[in-house]
């Protein structure tokens, strides 16, 4: 993995704002985002995917604007697909090839390298990581924890400074927790981790707590996460969650 | 028999969606509705039988209704226009695609391929024509005039049916019905 | 999932489904039948009395469902000004367009249920032949069930080609899709097995 030498480029949301088939799904987000490892906390629904989608360009805001460095996410595509990687939650959802190779070498070819130039790429960070013998496996022959941690390759590849992860840790045995949490630690690149669990998140500089579209509380981890926790037993007790959403 | 079932009527709702997802890219920049080739999958990953019933299911669907085919159509209108030929054609071409990856016996990917074109291409386009000429009241040449400029998008989407299939039968040899 | 039937309420949606249809085929039969303009032109105009009699709104529903057709009329209008045949053109068009005004009508005026029964009486005679009703019914609910399921599915597909290409989604795309609606089946074909199978 090739270190980043430049400054990380800030990201930035004003009063932005995302209604999704009439539903007002993020309001008003007013951020600055400039610290190694932040988490972002909130219980399902909260719009924490929605939020994620939005640093990532993916959706654009209804209001408000969104920025990372100058760059406008959901406009400049191709400029920031090599800023800023998303590691989704289920790499079912994202494996688009059948063969380890070919998934690893999307992404740089759509970056515009030659299709020889992004298999060598593709060889040397498997030799790198002890990994060749996955080069031509179908991808469908890795376990669970193998397929994540193929997903987490393909987006590193492309060599973001910023990686947003979604859930990372969701639904993975202990060892495999484990194994995962420890490359995420490695890496040189910004982490922003989405989760609802405060397990996930304790290790960051910054936690920002989402509830109901809008950011709850912001700050540093151990305040947050025990205000969290605290509420997220509260509603627990209460014997809710009878509306349907729609 | 459940896993038949399931498969039929899996395969009609996947023949759905790839009507109502916007169009995918054929090649740099030509844009394609991907549910013609769903159509021609379901023969080449279903086989014969069960790919004509699941496009069969997906026709009882849409006619009874449903806005399925691509661009939203559906109902007893799409029977009515001058694309009926095609609409009939659907299920045969599933039948003969299915027919020849079952009975020609060589790489899975060069028999769906071709397949795919005599089913989804030339039986398809035949049938299709004829529709056309009786509801246009043209004579068969020149319906197939109107065909023409689409041989070309509905060769290569054959042959992505042929890489597809490959594909899938890397991944899941066990699942592909056509060459169990 | 919005089905086309019109969910203004009209004189038609109480008729029965097999009569309308029985009469939807005897009328496309003799708009084929016929090959003076007039009398197609007359067949036109009862069809868009009918339509408008049942509301603006419908009328234009129907109108705008016609869309597929432009591309064809367009054709068609050019070749026989081409030809010198404009009259002839004008008939075909028009039969054309009140053909599929009609049966666009009889969907629009048939709630999809009554249509799917309608079917299914029709194809019993086949239960014979080994079409048994059950698995059809079943076969018809879970490709429903499963639309909105597999749509999601391709949608996240969709995110995961957006986040790492600037392009439009490629054609790649149905690979994972279809191994997707495999896995599925097999999943469902042994949630089925074990609420006591297809019989």
């Amino acid at each position: 993995m090739s270190d980043t030498p430049a400054p990380l480029p800030v990201i930035k949301l004003d009063r932005a704002c995302v209604t999704l088939q009439g539903r007002k799904v993020l309001r008003d987000i007013t951020l600055t985002l400039s610290e190694p490892r932040i988490g972002i906390i909130g219980r399902n629904g909260s719009g924490k995917t929605t939020l994620l989608r939005l640093i990532a360009g993916l959706i654009a805001p209804t209001t408000g604007q969104v920025r990372v460095g100058s760059l406008n996410p959901a406009q400049d595509r191709k400029a920031m697909l090599g800023q800023l990687g998303i590691l989704f939650q289920n790499p079912d959802h994202q494996i688009l090839f059948p063969t380890v190779r070919e998934e690893l070498g999307f992404g740089l070819r759509q970056m515009g390298l030659s299709a020889s130039e992004a298999d060598a790429r593709v060889l040397q960070m498997l030799a790198a990581e002890g990994r060749s013998a996955w080069a031509d496996a179908p991808c469908h022959h890795l376990s669970q924890g193998q397929r994540h941690y193929l997903c987490l390759m393909a987006v590193v590849l492309m060599g973001p400074q910023t990686l947003l992860l979604d859930e990372p840790l969701a639904g993975l045995d202990l060892p495999t927790q484990a194994r995962l949490s420890r490359r995420f630690a490695c890496l040189p690149q910004r982490l922003i981790t989405i989760s609802h669990d405060p397990a996930s998140v304790r290790d960051c500089d910054r936690v920002i707590w989402l509830e109901g579209g809008a950011i709850r509380a912001d700050g540093a981890p151990a305040p947050v996460l025990t205000a969290f926790e605290a509420e997220m037993e509260r509603i627990g007790g209460a014997d809710a969650d009878t509306d349907l959403s729609d | 028999m459940e896993k038949n079932l399931t498969q039929i009527a899996l395969f009609a709702a996947l023949i759905a969606i790839l009507g109502l997802v916007p169009k995918v890219d054929l090649m740099s920049g030509v844009p394609i509705t991907a549910q013609s080739l769903g159509i021609m999958l379901c023969g080449t990953v279903l086989g014969a039988r069960n790919g004509a019933l699941a496009v069969l299911l997906f026709l009882f669907v849409t006619i009874a209704g449903l806005p399925l085919l691509s661009g939203g159509r559906g109902g007893f209108g799409v029977l009515a226009g001058p694309s009926v030929g095609y609409i009939i054609g659907f299920p045969i071409a599933a039948f003969v695609t299915g027919s020849i990856v079952e009975f020609w016996r060589v790489n899975v990917g060069v028999s769906a391929f071709v397949g795919a074109f005599i089913g989804g291409f030339v039986v398809l386009n035949i049938l299709g024509i004829i529709g056309m000429s009786v509801m246009l009241d043209k004579t068969l040449p020149e319906a197939a005039l109107l065909a023409l400029p689409f041989a070309v998008g509905d060769t290569i989407k054959a042959a992505i049916a042929g890489m597809v299939t490959q594909a899938i039968a890397r991944a899941r040899p066990e699942a592909l019905l056509s060459r169990a | 999932m919005l089905t086309l039937t019109s969910p203004t309420r009209t004189f038609a949606h109480g008729l029965p489904a097999g009569a309308k249809l029985a009469v939807l085929a005897l009328f496309t039969v003799a708009l084929f039948a016929i090959t003076a303009p007039l009398a197609m032109a007359l067949c036109a105009a009862l069809v868009a009395c009918l339509a408008l009699s049942c509301g603006r709104s419908f009328a234009l529903t129907l109108v705008r469902s016609l869309r597929a057709l432009v591309p064809f009329v367009v054709v068609l209008a050019l070749w026989h000004l081409w030809l010198a045949d404009p009259l002839g053109g004008l008939t075909i068009g028009l039969r054309l367009v009140t053909a599929v005004s009609a049966a666009t009508l009889v969907t629009m005026t048939t709630p999809l249920s009554d249509m799917l029964t309608l079917f299914q009486s029709l194809l019993a005679p086949l239960a014979r032949l080994g079409l048994q009703p059950k698995p059809l019914a079943l076969a018809l609910a879970l490709m429903i069930r499963f639309i909105p399921v597999m749509l999601d599915r391709f949608g996240q597909l969709s995110q995961g080609w957006r986040a790492r290409s600037a392009r439009r989604i490629g054609w790649q795309v149905v690979m994972p899709a279809t191994l997707a609606a495999l896995d599925d089946a097999a999943h469902v074909a042994e949630a089925l097995r074990a609420r006591g199978g297809v019989a």
